[in-house]
């Protein structure tokens, strides 16, 4: 598994009139590909404000003091609003709480879902052939200066153009014939409950509906038009629409359900390699592919293009990116040593502007300059580190002094405060007139530049021993991977067929009916399925759900996250699930993070985190939900969160935790590791702590859950 | 608990809304008793709330009745005009047949027991909309005549001194039971805290507000009692003249439960007062609702969709679907032996904090067409054990019956 993203030492604050609330205080935490992670936590733990982040829509009064939320190798927190404008909505999508403010009352359901597609598509397919082309680019010019023949070079690139588009079209075709098989299995499924209810009259538009839905899912390596057991099927549903009349329903459910076996049948058939064919098509013996099925010709295509193509392109590419990381090779040790030199410049304790910023341009321009273009193992720290250092020294310089008026208050409210103090002490405190770490944005500094360096000579040491033949495979398919994108036309027709796909998908009857309504036609969870709808409709990596079934009861509760999970386990989407209900973590959650005070106070899986909870307020949460054999009074968290202007020393959650020891008062507990997937950050676990178990209700909860799990395996 | 008298009767409540007649609630009958906890379940949308709001007298209830303490509070008129139109379409074909058979007499009679009929429903229908009325005098005047009954053979009994005693008491509680106004024994805690407190009134004028539409006058008198109240439901009494903005939505549903505390209810309608706010704050205001109940003898109609706050807060549960009760059984009796497939399809949906449970748990589709077949007998509501009520037709009884090993 790999890692979808990855946030490190995160620290987000709010400007207010009171001072600044420090809403998330140093949280890391990674999201692998195609799991769940819950974030659990009270309102105002900070649960909400992460996730915005990773969206890029914090309220315009929070600063992002700190950290890095990195996502395909970028760092989230460095883009600008045009670079959120590519992934926000498109790789990267949200459900809020409540449906109805999210959606826009006043346009058709319609509108409002195929919006995104149709913006998605078109901007998709501008920047894919961008960088296809600048790509090529690159590569042919790398392969030149490796020593190619200029003339194979070209020949090689002209069929791999062609092959690769060639392949786009069979693939975009194959997977919309494709999506209206599935769907077209969906609404059998449908009209199989339907024929059971003899509701003939809901019946007949269905029939048409599936017919058009067959149409458009014949498609030559799917389901060629004509294949003999298919086309049976059809006749006969056809047949037996004819003579149905609504009351003996038996002789359709047998047609229905043979003609969904048959559509699953040719579903569950192994993908053909679109690349083969699409060279076999445009190169060689087309004839040659007739009549066979799908794993006969692959057994045909790909060694043929292999032997024809492949391993000669594949060598000449390889010696093309050895060539180019060696050449940047040399660049990248003459920037490290840059670097190394330049540190005792930023380690000083004050830093001075113009020779900081001296060194920062040379060094920004050095790495520049060693990036190399054609490593597709983007490093991070080189590509960023430019603007990351440029943000940070205007921080830390525009801070001190760009900002009389801040000064002049700071010094009128410390004179007052002092008056005050004489008669009452300990009256209040003052909000610092430098919101910016000075501190942390140095180390900030540095840390970067000492990565960054580090980074560079651990490639440099590595630099012999790459595989390059296996990265040459790896360029083939991001190639691959872009035409498709190219090729992949959305038009406006296509985007409302995936709109009524999607529709059907997420639950919800009559899509075309519904597709021309406006959302107050829409009960809740109604509203709710259209826009977990529209956020899937865009084919994200990642969902953040945020609060999505609070407002629900428990029917649509259950029906929304067990929609959510198999959206998620169809397209193999990554998921951030925020809630405070224990219950619905336990259900979605594959990882746990509890946050408390803008915290992570425990992180681990669900079974660590439910079964072996470690932290005193975990215990308190799960204390002071009732379960269903719950009969004792139940054990509330006394008090409130702390305010977050001033944050507490020491533990935050000291104050309202009955197990707090006296070193809770006084320092903040760092994360420690219980196992190989736990961590929990109290003082209780130091190996000097007294031992605390967990209090009764919680420990005689988790025995019940044994016991439970005991009689089921019991019986099986 | 049967031989006890109920504190509420609920019989045949029909609620309608709109000229298509939207059924939201659909003949439903039960009975709270004093200091019990009655919750209410249901998706949203199938008549929770608006049961909780017709009991309080929001809505003119379509059908059936509502009896509070013995007095009927509400009733609506469609019982009346529904049998009028039912009888007279009945008698009409009844002479019509006697006509036939050149049965006059018969026939005339048959015409004058309808005239009857008529009139004696239009009476009834005159009475319910006095109930409905004037329910608020007629429950003084039965609560007087009760006290002039109670004090009779003890004023006959006693002379002299002593029953000029007992007179001054009697005409004492006589005043105090003049007063007294039966609607304002119940009372409502709203699911939303934010929207369900005037922004614009301090926490006093809020929690005060009752007090002075009941007339009373004395500031001192509303000012202690608002600072008891404060303290009782875990504020303190210089929060009184904060206004509601300024509380977190814990302590603003605290204030929302003061507000209707302070009017001495005897039973609370509590319509999703935990829903909106947060775990750990949920816990504070039900273990605070738990207190005061105990501590004040209160009856509480839980209205929630939470059902495993349900099952832990209340002592019955009865189970709403589109307008009408499904089950209806003790709290532990329902979770323990579900017997309607959509109390069943409920309790499989809720998730528990246990991550094995829930990779486990299968819920079960509620599909009433499938579920159900009504065609040849429709269900009717029928105890299948003491105190165990299911909507059923007979086969399905029997099949109930026999799953729970009777």
């Amino acid at each position: 598994m790999s890692k979808a993203l990855e946030v490190k030492n995160l620290r987000i604050s709010f400007k207010v009139n009171e001072g600044t609330v420090k809403a998330v205080r140093d949280i890391s935490f990674d999201l692998e590909k195609g799991e769940t992670l819950c974030i659990v936590g009270e309102s105002g733990s900070g649960k909400s404000v992460t996730a915005k982040a990773i969206l890029g829509i914090l309220a315009g009064n929070s600063i992002v003091e700190g950290g890095e939320i990195i996502y395909r190798g970028d760092d989230l927190i460095k883009y600008t609003e045009r670079d959120f404008e590519k992934i926000r909505g498109n790789l990267i999508t949200m459900i809020f709480q409540d449906p109805l403010s999210s959606l826009n009352p006043i346009m058709r359901i319609g509108k409002q879902m195929t919006e995104a597609t149709i913006l998605n598509g078109r901007t998709n397919r501008k920047n894919a052939k961008k960088d296809y082309t600048t790509k090529l680019d690159q590569i042919e010019k790398a392969m030149s200066a490796a020593g190619c023949p200029a003339d194979r070079v070209r020949e090689q690139l002209r069929t791999f153009r062609a092959m690769a588009g060639e392949a786009s079209r069979l693939e975009s075709a194959y997977h919309l014939a494709r999506d209206y098989a599935d769907s077209a299995v969906l609404s059998i499924e449908q009209m199989l409950v339907d024929v059971h209810e003899n509701d003939l009259k809901r019946m007949q538009p269905q029939f048409r509906e599936l017919d058009e839905k067959i149409e458009k899912s014949y498609d030559p390596y799917l389901l060629p038009k004509g294949e003999k057991p298919f086309a049976d099927a059809v006749e006969r549903l056809h047949k037996a629409e004819q003579t149905y009349d609504g009351k003996d329903g038996r002789q359709l459910t047998d047609c229905l359900t043979a003609l969904r076996d048959e559509l699953k049948a040719a579903l569950g058939r192994t993908e053909p390699d679109f690349f083969a064919l699409g060279y076999t098509i445009q190169h060689g013996d087309r004839t040659a592919l007739r009549g066979l099925d799908t794993d006969g010709m692959n057994a045909l295509a790909r060694p043929y293009l292999d032997e024809r193509f492949m391993d000669g392109f594949l060598a000449d590419l390889a010696s093309a990116l050895r060539h180019s990381a060696q050449q940047a090779l040399p660049l990248k040790e003459k920037a490290a040593a840059a670097i190394r030199r330049a540190l005792p410049v930023f380690q000083r304790e004050t830093l001075d502007k113009a020779a900081c910023e001296r060194a920062a341009r040379e060094l920004t321009e050095l790495t520049g300059r060693s990036i190399d273009r054609l490593s597709l193992h983007k490093n991070t720290k080189a590509t960023t580190f430019g603007t990351t250092m440029e943000k940070n020294l205007r921080r830390y310089f525009d801070g001190v002094v760009n900002n009389p008026k801040e000064l002049r208050r700071e010094a009128r409210q410390t004179e007052k405060l002092k008056r005050a103090a004489a008669r009452k002490p300990d009256v209040g405190k003052v909000t610092p007139a430098v919101l910016v770490d000075l501190d942390l944005t140095r180390r900030n500094i540095v840390t970067a530049m000492e990565e960054l360096a580090a980074s560079y000579e651990q490639e440099l040491a590595a630099g012999s021993e790459t595989d390059y033949a296996a990265q040459a495979r790896e360029m083939v398919e991001a190639l691959r991977g872009m035409s498709y994108t190219m090729t992949n036309k959305v038009s406006k027709q296509a985007a409302y067929d995936k709109a009524i796909r999607i529709m059907e998908d997420v639950g919800i009857k009559e899509p075309r009916k519904r597709f021309r309504q406006y959302p107050f036609e829409f009960s809740g969870g109604m509203r709710q399925r259209i826009v977990i709808a529209i956020a899937v409709a865009a084919n994200p990596e990642i969902l953040i759900c945020d609060e999505p079934t609070t407002a629900l009861d428990v029917t649509i509760q259950a029906q929304i996250l067990e929609l959510i999970n198999e959206v998620k386990r169809k397209r193999n989407i990554s998921v951030i699930f925020i809630t405070h209900d224990l219950g619905v973590v336990a259900n979605m959650a594959d990882r746990v993070a509890v946050m408390y005070a803008g915290k992570i106070v425990e992180y681990g899986t669900a079974r660590d985190v439910f079964y072996h909870p470690a932290h005193p307020y975990t215990w308190a949460l799960l204390a002071s939900m009732p379960d269903l054999d719950t009969k004792e009074k139940l054990e509330a968290i006394g008090g409130t969160p702390p305010n977050m202007v001033y944050p507490p020393k020491g533990d935050a959650f000291a104050e309202r935790n009955e197990y707090a020891l006296a070193v809770d008062f006084e320092r903040e507990p760092p994360m420690f590791q219980i196992s190989d997937t736990h961590w929990a950050a109290t003082w209780l676990l130091h190996p000097k702590a007294p031992r605390i178990d967990p209090p009764k209700s919680v420990t005689d909860r988790i025995r019940r859950m044994r016991e439970r799990e005991e009689a089921a395996n019991g019986q099986p | 608990m049967d031989n006890r008298e109920p504190i509420l009767q609920v019989r045949h409540l029909k609620q309608y809304f709109g000229r298509k007649d939207f059924k939201a609630v659909d003949d439903i009958s039960f009975d709270i008793y004093p200091g019990e906890v009655f919750g209410l379940v249901g998706e949203s949308g199938c008549g929770k709330t608006t049961t909780g709001r017709a009991i309080i007298k929001l809505y003119n209830i379509t059908g059936g009745e509502v009896i509070f303490k013995g007095q009927r509070i509400s009733a609506g008129p469609r019982t009346f005009t529904d049998a009028i139109a039912a009888e007279k379409i009945a008698s009409a074909q009844r002479t019509e047949e006697l006509k036939k058979a050149g049965r006059t007499d018969e026939a005339q009679a048959e015409e004058q027991r309808l005239a009857a009929f008529i009139q004696e429903q239009k009476q009834a229908a005159k009475e319910a909309r006095r109930d409905q009325k004037d329910c608020v005098k007629l429950y003084r005047e039965r609560r007087q005549g009760e006290i002039r009954a109670q004090y009779e053979p003890k004023l006959a009994a006693a002379s002299g001194e002593a029953r000029h005693a007992l007179e001054k008491e009697r005409d004492a509680r006589l005043k105090e039971a003049s007063r007294e106004n039966i609607v304002t024994k119940m009372q409502m805690i709203f699911q939303d805290p934010v929207s369900s407190l005037n922004p614009r009134m301090t926490v006093r004028e809020i929690i005060a507000e009752g007090l002075r539409i009941q007339g009373v006058r004395d500031e001192k008198y509303i000012n202690d009692q608002v600072c008891q109240m404060l303290e009782r439901v875990g504020l303190v009494k210089e929060h009184a003249d904060r206004y509601p903005h300024e509380f977190s939505g814990g302590q603003r549903q605290r204030i929302g439960i003061a507000r209707a505390v302070v009017m001495k209810p005897e039973l609370i309608i509590a319509d999703e007062p935990v829903s909106a706010l947060d775990v750990s704050i949920q816990a504070q205001v039900i273990n605070l609702l738990n207190d005061l109940r105990h501590e004040m003898g209160l009856t509480i109609l839980f209205i929630a969709h939470d059902l495993s706050v349900v099952k832990y807060f209340s002592d019955r549960i009865a189970v709403m679907y589109f307008g009408k009760i499904v089950e209806l059984a003790g709290s532990d009796e329902l979770f323990a032996h579900p017997m309607h497939p959509y109390t069943r399809s409920l309790l499989s949906a809720i998730p528990l904090p246990d991550p094995d449970y829930e990779q486990r748990r299968k819920r079960i589709v509620y599909q009433p067409a499938i579920a159900h077949d009504y065609s040849q007998e429709g269900p009717q509501f029928m105890e299948i054990v003491p105190g165990h009520f299911v909507s059923a037709n007979s086969a399905e009884a029997a099949r109930y019956k026999a799953e729970y090993g009777l």
